[in-house]
This record gives structure tokens, C-alpha cells and sequence, in this order.
């Protein structure tokens, strides 16, 4: 785990992909594609059923460990419409005693009423104390910009041609992505610049790199 | 009518035509007569069409004696070609046979080119033969109404059929013919063949194991040789030629006479990319060949290709620049000379393009060899001997491939659904398929219904079902449609139709070319330098340039390996009686490297194995030289580095090529350890390989085929790709699943036994290794790379194999930002 200052905020990164917020006792969580296997199950493609279940296991064990005080989804929660893991997804709501909130992303087409009818606030985007969080990553005045949406990685070289590419929590002057928290996902490679702070998730850690 | 009256039928016409028919011809003709199935292996160019064909029509004869009058409606034969442009020379042929003897039969032909009106139109009414390639049958058995449509056929020809047999399009044929034997009372089967290695097993794949079909069947061999002469062209001096490279384009100067002094001349390349650039340069060098030479490949416009080849049949061309697209079937008669560009690996596919030029009776076919650089003309030399002693390759059939299994039983469920107590036996009578047990029959079964082993609740799995009576169907019409949009067994990256804003189509390209482009850029295609304009639902809209461009549209893949007989053949040349007792013009040339190669390390006798060690600025260099091909130097690398990795954590990017092989690492590497540990052993090796396999990429990049295959990942919607986007999943993703989650599933595990038996020829790496037992390890601890490792070392095509931690190794790397 990590923990880094922002605007005299403190954040705690952690392993799984999540950002957790000390002073607003909150978990972030982007790009988790609930839905995606089955999804892919119902077009036909037989990607095993109980991959589905790993996302949200992973969810349980985080929000655990930090037990904060409000889950908040940076867009992208369900890849699709209404299926089997929105049934389990609901369950898990149950179960969970933080408040939740969606930033409602490009891959969020369930209902907004279908989610505020388990107790979840679904927001276009969500400004707290200077910072702005949306699911795009966007440049607005005088706010610290987190999101998602990007899923970023970023690539090493070192001799004898070796190379390796990790996700990571991308950190720039006025903005941090998260990497995305689902399993079944890709990431797209950035290219840091002299000023941006990039921590890779390597084997169940997070890195400072450079 | 008699068997006797019907034959004379055939030869009077080949009188008229001011023919003699051949022996094997005649043969053909009565063992079809007879009823029998069998293979033919025959040339190309040697009347092959109508060694099959005219018996077809006579059987047609003799079951409707009143033929000239009328016409029995329905299909009778189906010609099965491999590749799309063979079919309209096949057509041709077959029609004008047909029509001369007055039988009314018709010849269509239906492959992926073939117009949807027309397509329709056969469906109404079948012509009587038709010519199609095994995705066109498949999408046929896929069609409601297949088993009528199949009901009057008397026979199925396979052309080409070596080509397909190595193949799972060979898989994809042997379960269409599998359907065909039952649905179609009268079917004879024919297959078609070069000579290749082993040619008895590939008619026992054609025919399947049934004894109805293998017992009555024939082999009829046409006996006709060929005089091949290879000529290398060499440099003039050997200085400037390079010691690695796969162009060759430094020798560009010295075809232009040689096509200047022939009538018409193929330059063959081994893939498309090369093609392009090769086309290119010419023109650029020697522009007054504009118009007199063009260029021929299968990511060409169709209109283009057709074009191209009916113009070498008028000869209006110098030259044309073709990859293996130009291989097969089509006979050009103006061709008289044959370039080949760069090592062809194998010695079938070399003669069967030394057999493209037609030549005078009685005299040699000439093919030239034109090396990309310096270690390829022992690769020359070697073929000649290979020529001249007549060795030839073998094309191993696949077995048990599951994911076209898997694919065949949806298309059966399309249509018009399947019964599993059907259609197992006719799959266990197949070649591939011999072995299935009734668990793994199960296992697909189960695959296509419930998407897994055991039923879960709630799930939502959907692709076949069984109806109450117990039949297996797709139901949703939109899995159908996307099954139909998916047989075949040719995985590709996804390609881009190149237009022009105008309309006019020039062609495909994979997406990853055109991916780095912006708006704006050129690039050149087809011969053409194009700017794009706009990226729109897969299609690239361009329009032509003035602007000169460097970027020549390349393709990935395309790498192929030296057969064991070749590799074996070069070794023998390269070790053959010591240094100095080279003796064919190939290899005095190579005089100068082998004196390099010697200052710096050894040239290794037969009973020598070598190792080179080195540093550069990359890193710790260790070479292998096994001289057995790339498949098995990609074994034989990733196994060696698991093994060294077992002895201490480090981290290896390993390349190779038909020579040999390379271990490169940031930490240097001790050989003494690898000979003291004995790791080139044959103990544990399938275990060991195994495991290597699971560290690198090779299983992996053989699973994304099988999980196109089998429909687990879906390539889109043809001019649709972006509303489909979110169906795709990466194949990638899909390994890492199965690998974390169900080993055991059948689809996952084939990926490892395609490995094994395909990409290592079954064993051929243990061989290599109980060779290298018997000899003496030369380490060698060099200055500075040498002649041998240089095509090696700058190879940038590599896997990787690591035993450390991650976090290790990134402590050593450095993150590639913007610059």
C-alpha cells in the first residue's frame, strides 16, 4: 500500500486497484465491468461461469480490510444490461454497510432507478472539497480531477530486451486514474512525462516507479 | 451404356482436341467408373481437372441415357479448391467438357467472392457441379435444407489436397466429408495431391476410417518427373552481402536481367509484405517496367487478381511479384521463369513453385534462388541436394482438434440441428477424430449447450439447444448469424478493406498497420501510394497520392520454418567433409564468412555441438546451434531456459532461427553450469516442456486460433465492427482464465498439444536433443558476435522466460515515458 498527499488529502493505494480517501473515509473503485462474463456467456461464448464471481469477491475482501465509510464507483460498474450478476451484485449491496455512490460511465446503461431502488446514488460526476470525481478524466478549474474510464498501464524496459507492462494509478499535476479493478479487462499503455507520478500494481503491491 | 463405350466417349473427344491421354488419366477414369474412391497425385499442369471430371460426367451418362434431352436436376459432384482463384480455371475447364458432349450440365462456382444474388440463386437450384472451398461447404451444411441439396451427389474432388492436409481447414474438409457419407448414398470421395511425403496417410485422412471407404479405394500415381535446375544468384562480390535481413533487395539489380530475357517471369517472395516492398523497388528503380510487371497476393482486390492473371495468360507481362497466392492450381503457360526470394524452408513448396514455369519437353524447369543474406545460400546449396536426391516432406494431419469439432457441431445445430447418437459415430469414423472417448464427445456437448461441465443456476448461457425430442439447435437467430459470419478456420488479425473515398475497392489490410496512422499519412499498398482520409466501420478511405512514402503496408506473421529433412540436409552441407572441402558455388561464395566465423569462434564439425558466448551493450549473449529449424529451436530455447531458471532466478529473452538459437540475458550466463547439470537431457522432457510452455507465449498465440475457432471469441460483424466491439474479448484474457480457473478444459490443453505436436513435429525435438547427446560441446567464449549469431541477436521477435520476481526485475528497468 501507498499513501500519498494530495491537496493535503490523504490516499491510501491500494493492491486491488482502489484508492481509499482517509479524510473523506471512502473507497474509490473504477472500471470494475460487472456483467461482462455474463454477457459474453449469453452471445455465446463460454468463458467460465465463476469468473463472474471474482470481481465481487475481490470487492468484499477490500471493503473489509478498510471498511469505509462510502463506496464510490467511478463509472463503467456494469458492462451491460440486466443479468445474472446484477442479481448478485444486488446481494452484495445488501450486505455491504458503506453508503454507495455511481459516477455513472459510458458502459453504465442499466437504469438509474434500478440502483437507487437498492439505495445507490447515481451521479453524472461528484465535486468534494476541491476535488472532482468523474468516471472521463476531464481539466476543470481549481478542482483535482480523479477518474477512470482510461485503464492505465504503463510500460518498462531494462537490457537484454526485456519489457513488461503493469497497471498502474497514473498521477499527474491535477489529476489521478485509476486502473481498472475488474479481472477480465485490458489496459492501454501511457506514457508518463517528467512530472507524473506513476504506481504500478506489481504482485500484490504498489510501486513508486521513477 | 458400357464401361468400354463410355471411356471411348472421353478419349475421341481428347482426339479432338488433338490430345493423348495420359495412363494415370485412363486409370482414374475406370477406378471412378468402378465406383471406387482414392487419391490422385498428380502435378499441377498435368490434367488433373480432367482425370476427375470426365469420369463424373460419364457416370452422369450412363445413370440418364437419355442426357441430351433431359437434363436430371440437382448437384451431382462438388470440387473442393483451396483457394479461391483456382475456381474459375476449374470452371472453365469442367464447362467446356460438359458443354462439348452436348449433357446440359452446368458449373457454378461459390466461394467468399461470390455475389449474394447469385449465391441465392444456387440455393433455389444447384448447378450440377459446383466449385467451392471447404468454408463454402461448411456454410452450406449450415443452410436449412442441406441434406436435399446433398441428396444426388455422386462425388466430392479435393484439389490440392496436401495443402488443406496439414491444416484444420484438412480437419474442417474430413467432418463435412464425414456429414457427406451418410446425407448422400452414392458419394465417391477423390482427393487430389502433390507429391508429398506421405501420401498413403493422406488418402487414409481423405477417406476417414471407415473400411467401406478405405478398402474400396485406390492411389493412382501420374508418372511424370520433372528436371528441376536451382540456380543461386550470387553476388558478384560477396563483401556487400549481408550478414542478415529477409529483403534481399541489395541483389535487385541482378533479376532485372534475367526477367528482361524471359517472356514472362514470377518472382515469388515468402509473404506479402516482402511482396509489396519488392514490387515497389522495381518500379522505383527501373521505372520503364511500368505497366509491364504487377503484383499478386491474397490481400489484393479480387477484381485485381483476376486481372493479373488473365494477363499473365495473354502475356502482356514481364513479371509478377506473387506470394504463395500465385502457389497452386491456375496453369500459366507464358511463364517461363521462376525467381524464388528468400529460403522457401520447405522442399515441396519449392518445387511446386519450380513447377509454375512451363517449360520446353525435355528440358529442365529453371527456378533461381535469390538469397536475403549470406548463411542463406548454404540453404541453396542444400536444396539442390535435396532436388536431386527427391527427398520430401511430410504434412502431419491434425487430430483431435476440438475447436473445429466444436465449430462443426454449431454449424450442424444452424441448420438443421443434429441428434448426438447421429453424429457421433460418423466423428469417430473420421481421421482427426478417431481417438475421441465418449468423456470428451461429452465435454463438447456440453461445451456448445451449458458453456461449461456442470449446469449452474441462474446462468444465462446461451448457443445450442436441445429440444424436447432431443435434438441439438440454435435457436436465437442473431447466434446464428454470428456462427455464419464465423466458420473457418483461418484466423487472421482483424482486417480493413482499403477504398477510396470514391468507392473502389484495392483491398485488406490488418488493422494494426493502419491502427498507427493518422488522417493524413501515406503509405503504399497494392502498388499504389495511398493517403488515408478517414477510418469508417472497418473500412480505410483513401485516395491516391502524389506525396512519396516510405511506409509499405506490411503483415505480421508469415515466419516459417525449415522442414526436418531440410534442416537435416543443411547440416550435412554446412558440416559436410570440413572447412575447406566445400565444393558447390554456394558455398565457395561463402568463403569469407566462414573464415569470419572461424577467427572469431569455429564453424562446428558434425560431432561438434556449439555455444558462443559474448556481451554487448544488450546484454549477455549465449548462442545455441542446433541447425534443426526454428520450430525446434523455440522448443529447445524455451526448455533450456527453464531449466537454467530452475537453477537460479533470472530472466531470459530468447530468439531464434533455422540455425540455431539465443539466450540473452542482463546477468551473464555460465555454460559450464549447463554442461555440468546435463540440461539438454531428454529425462523429464515433455514435463519440462510443459512447464516452459506456460512461462512463454508459444501455447498462448496457438490458443487464440483455437478460441476464434471454436466461437469463443467472436471477430464481428463484417463493416460492423464497433457496435460488436463489446462482444470481442481478447484471447489472451480468455488463456489466463482457463489457466487460473479450468485447466482441464479440452480447448485450453489443445493449445499445449498443438504445441507439442505441430510446432515440434512430433519428437523431432528429442531427436535433436539424443543428437546433440552423442556430441562434443564446443564452448566457445567470443570478443564479439560472429557471422553465425548476427541474423540471431538482431532478430526482435523474442519470447521471454523469467524465474524472478517481478518486482525484482522492474528494480532494473526503467519506465518508458514520453521522450
Amino acid at each position: 500500500m501507498q499513501q500519498i498527499s494530495i491537496h493535503n488529502n490523504e490516499f491510501l493505494f491500494h493492491p486491488t486497484g482502489t484508492a481509499y480517501w482517509k479524510d473523506q473515509d471512502m473507497l474509490l473503485v473504477a472500471d470494475v465491468h460487472l456483467g461482462k462474463v455474463s454477457h459474453f456467456r449469453k452471445h455465446g461464448s463460454a468463458i467460465p461461469a465463476h469468473v463472474a464471481y471474482q470481481n465481487l469477491e475481490k470487492l468484499t475482501d477490500v471493503v473489509n480490510e478498510l471498511s469505509p465509510k462510502t463506496v464510490c464507483f467511478l463509472g463503467d460498474l456494469f458492462h451491460s444490461e440486466l443479468n445474472q450478476e446484477w442479481h448478485d451484485f444486488t446481494k452484495w449491496v445488501e450486505y455491504t454497510a458503506a453508503t454507495i455512490i455511481l459516477v455513472a460511465g459510458n458502459h453504465d446503461i442499466i437504469a438509474p432507478d434500478k440502483y437507487l431502488a437498492l439505495g445507490i446514488q447515481v451521479v453524472p460526476s461528484l465535486d468534494i472539497e476541491g476535488f472532482s470525481l468523474t468516471h472521463h478524466p476531464i481539466e476543470q478549474e481549481n478542482f483535482f480531477n480523479i477518474a477512470g474510464h482510461i485503464h492505465p498501464g504503463v510500460r518498462l524496459q531494462g537490457l537484454a530486451r526485456q519489457s513488461v507492462k503493469l497497471p498502474c494509478f497514473f498521477k499527474s499535476e491535477k489529476q489521478l486514474i485509476l486502473p481498472a479493478f475488474g479481472t477480465f479487462t485490458g489496459k492501454y499503455i501511457l506514457k508518463p512525462t517528467e512530472t507524473d507520478e506513476v504506481y504500478a500494481l506489481v504482485e500484490g503491491e504498489v510501486l513508486l516507479l521513477r | 451404356m458400357t464401361q468400354t463405350e463410355l471411356l471411348e466417349k472421353a478419349e475421341t473427344w481428347f482426339a479432338d482436341q488433338g490430345w493423348k491421354s495420359f495412363p494415370f488419366q485412363r486409370k482414374t477414369w475406370k477406378a471412378f467408373l468402378q465406383g471406387k474412391h482414392g487419391l490422385l497425385n498428380a502435378p499441377t499442369g498435368s490434367g488433373k481437372t480432367y482425370a476427375l471430371w470426365i469420369p463424373i460426367v460419364l457416370q452422369y451418362i450412363k445413370d440418364n441415357p437419355e442426357y441430351k434431352t433431359k437434363h436430371q436436376k440437382g448437384l451431382k459432384a462438388i470440387w473442393i479448391t483451396p483457394l479461391r482463384a483456382l475456381s474459375v480455371e476449374i470452371q472453365q475447364a469442367a464447362q467446356r467438357f460438359a458443354d462439348e458432349l452436348e449433357t446440359g450440365l452446368t458449373v457454378g462456382i461459390r466461394t467468399g467472392d461470390t455475389p449474394q444474388k447469385e449465391r441465392a440463386k444456387q440455393k433455389r437450384s444447384m448447378p450440377d457441379l459446383l466449385v467451392t472451398t471447404p468454408e463454402s461447404l461448411m456454410l452450406l451444411l449450415a443452410s436449412k435444407g442441406y441434406k436435399k441439396m446433398f441428396k444426388s451427389l455422386t462425388a466430392v474432388v479435393v484439389d490440392e489436397w496436401h495443402e488443406l492436409l496439414g491444416s484444420k481447414r484438412g480437419v474442417q474438409m474430413e467432418l463435412g466429408l464425414s456429414r457427406l457419407k451418410t446425407i448422400s448414398p452414392e458419394l465417391r470421395i477423390w482427393g487430389i495431391s502433390a507429391t508429398i511425403g506421405n501420401l498413403e496417410q493422406a488418402q487414409d485422412v481423405l477417406l476417414g476410417m471407415a473400411p467401406a471407404f478405405r478398402e474400396n479405394s485406390v492411389l493412382i500415381r501420374a508418372k511424370r518427373k520433372r528436371k528441376i535446375k536451382v540456380q543461386s544468384i550470387i553476388p558478384k562480390t560477396m563483401e556487400k552481402f549481408p550478414w542478415r535481413g529477409h529483403l534481399g533487395l541489395h541483389l535487385l539489380d541482378e533479376i532485372i536481367p534475367i526477367i528482361k530475357k524471359s517472356k514472362t517471369t514470377l518472382v515469388f517472395t515468402n509473404t506479402r509484405g516482402q511482396a509489396e516492398i519488392w514490387f515497389q523497388k522495381i518500379l522505383n528503380r527501373y521505372p520503364e517496367f511500368a505497366g509491364e510487371i504487377a503484383m499478386h497476393h491474397g490481400s489484393i482486390a479480387k477484381d485485381t487478381r483476376l486481372w493479373v492473371e488473365q494477363a499473365i495468360r495473354n502475356e502482356t507481362l514481364k513479371a509478377v511479384v506473387a506470394t504463395s497466392s500465385l502457389d497452386l492450381g491456375v496453369d500459366f503457360s507464358p511463364v517461363e521463369t521462376i525467381i524464388q526470394i528468400g529460403g522457401p524452408k520447405g522442399i515441396a513448396k519449392f518445387l511446386q513453385r519450380a513447377g509454375r514455369s512451363n517449360h520446353r519437353p525435355g528440358e529442365a524447369s529453371v527456378i533461381y534462388f535469390l538469397p536475403t543474406h549470406a548463411l542463406e545460400l548454404v540453404e541453396a546449396s542444400a536444396l539442390k541436394r535435396a532436388v536431386k536426391e527427391e527427398v520430401m516432406e511430410d504434412r502431419i494431419p491434425y487430430l483431435l482438434s476440438f475447436d473445429v469439432l466444436i465449430q462443426y457441431l454449431v454449424t450442424l445445430a444452424v441448420s438443421e440441428g443434429f441428434k448426438p447418437s447421429k453424429i457421433f459415430p460418423e466423428i469417430q469414423n473420421t481421421f482427426c477424430f478417431q481417438g475421441i472417448t465418449e468423456d470428451q464427445w461429452q465435454w463438447c456437448l456440453n461445451f456448445i449447450t451449458l458453456g461449461s461441465q456442470s449446469l449452474q443456476s441462474y446462468d444465462e448461457y446461451k448457443r445450442v439447444e436441445v429440444s424436447s425430442e432431443g435434438i441439438f439447435k440454435v435457436e436465437s437467430r442473431k447466434i446464428a448469424m454470428m456462427h455464419r459470419l464465423s466458420i473457418g478456420t483461418i484466423v487472421s488479425d482483424s482486417m480493413l478493406l482499403v477504398k477510396y473515398v470514391s468507392g473502389g475497392f484495392i483491398g485488406t489490410i490488418e488493422e494494426y498497420f493502419i491502427g498507427k496512422m493518422k488522417p493524413g499519412d501515406t503509405f503504399v499498398f497494392a502498388g499504389r501510394t495511398l493517403e488515408l482520409v478517414r477510418l469508417r466501420n472497418m473500412v480505410a478511405q483513401v485516395r491516391r497520392s502524389k506525396k512519396k512514402s516510405s511506409k509499405i503496408v506490411s503483415f505480421m506473421g508469415g515466419r516459417m520454418t525449415l522442414s526436418s529433412q531440410m534442416s537435416a540436409i543443411l547440416r550435412e552441407e554446412l558440416q559436410s567433409g570440413g572447412e575447406y572441402k566445400r565444393n558447390t558455388p554456394e558455398l565457395k561464395a561463402l568463403h569469407e564468412l566462414f573464415h569470419r566465423q572461424e577467427q572469431e569462434s569455429i564453424v562446428p564439425a558434425e560431432n561438434e555441438f556449439l555455444i558462443e558466448t559474448f556481451k554487448t551493450r544488450e546484454g549477455y549473449h549465449a548462442l545455441f546451434y542446433p541447425f534443426e529449424g526454428r520450430f525446434v529451436h523455440e522448443a529447445m530455447s524455451s526448455l533450456l531456459a527453464y531449466r537454467i531458471s530452475l537453477l537460479q532466478p533470472i530472466t531470459f529473452s530468447l530468439a531464434y532461427n533455422d540455425y540455431g538459437f539465443e539466450l540473452l540475458s542482463d546477468k551473464p550466463l555460465d555454460i559450464q553450469q549447463v554442461i555440468d547439470n546435463n540440461l539438454f537431457t531428454t529425462d523429464y522432457l515433455f514435463d519440462d516442456l510443459q512447464k516452459s510452455l506456460n512461462s512463454t507465449e508459444l501455447a498462448r498465440r496457438k490458443f487464440r486460433d483455437i478460441a476464434v475457432i471454436s466461437g469463443m471469441v467472436f471477430q464481428g460483424y463484417p463493416n460492423k465492427m464497433a457496435k460488436t466491439k463489446h462482444l470481442q474479448s481478447s484471447s489472451q484474457l480468455l488463456f489466463d482464465v482457463f489457466r487460473d480457473y479450468e485447466p482441464d478444459n479440452l480447448l485450453y490443453q489443445q493449445a499445449f498439444r498443438e504445441t507439442f505436436e505441430h510446432q515440434l513435429e512430433k519428437g523431432r525435438l528429442r531427436m535433436a536433443l539424443e543428437r546433440i547427446a552423442t556430441q562434443e560441446i564446443v564452448w566457445k567464449q567470443c570478443e564479439k558476435y560472429t557471422p553465425f549469431s548476427f541474423p540471431i541477436i538482431t532478430d526482435r521477435l523474442r519470447e521471454k522466460l523469467s524465474s524472478e520476481k517481478l518486482k525484482d526485475r522492474i528494480k532494473r528497468m526503467t519506465l518508458q515515458g514520453e521522450k
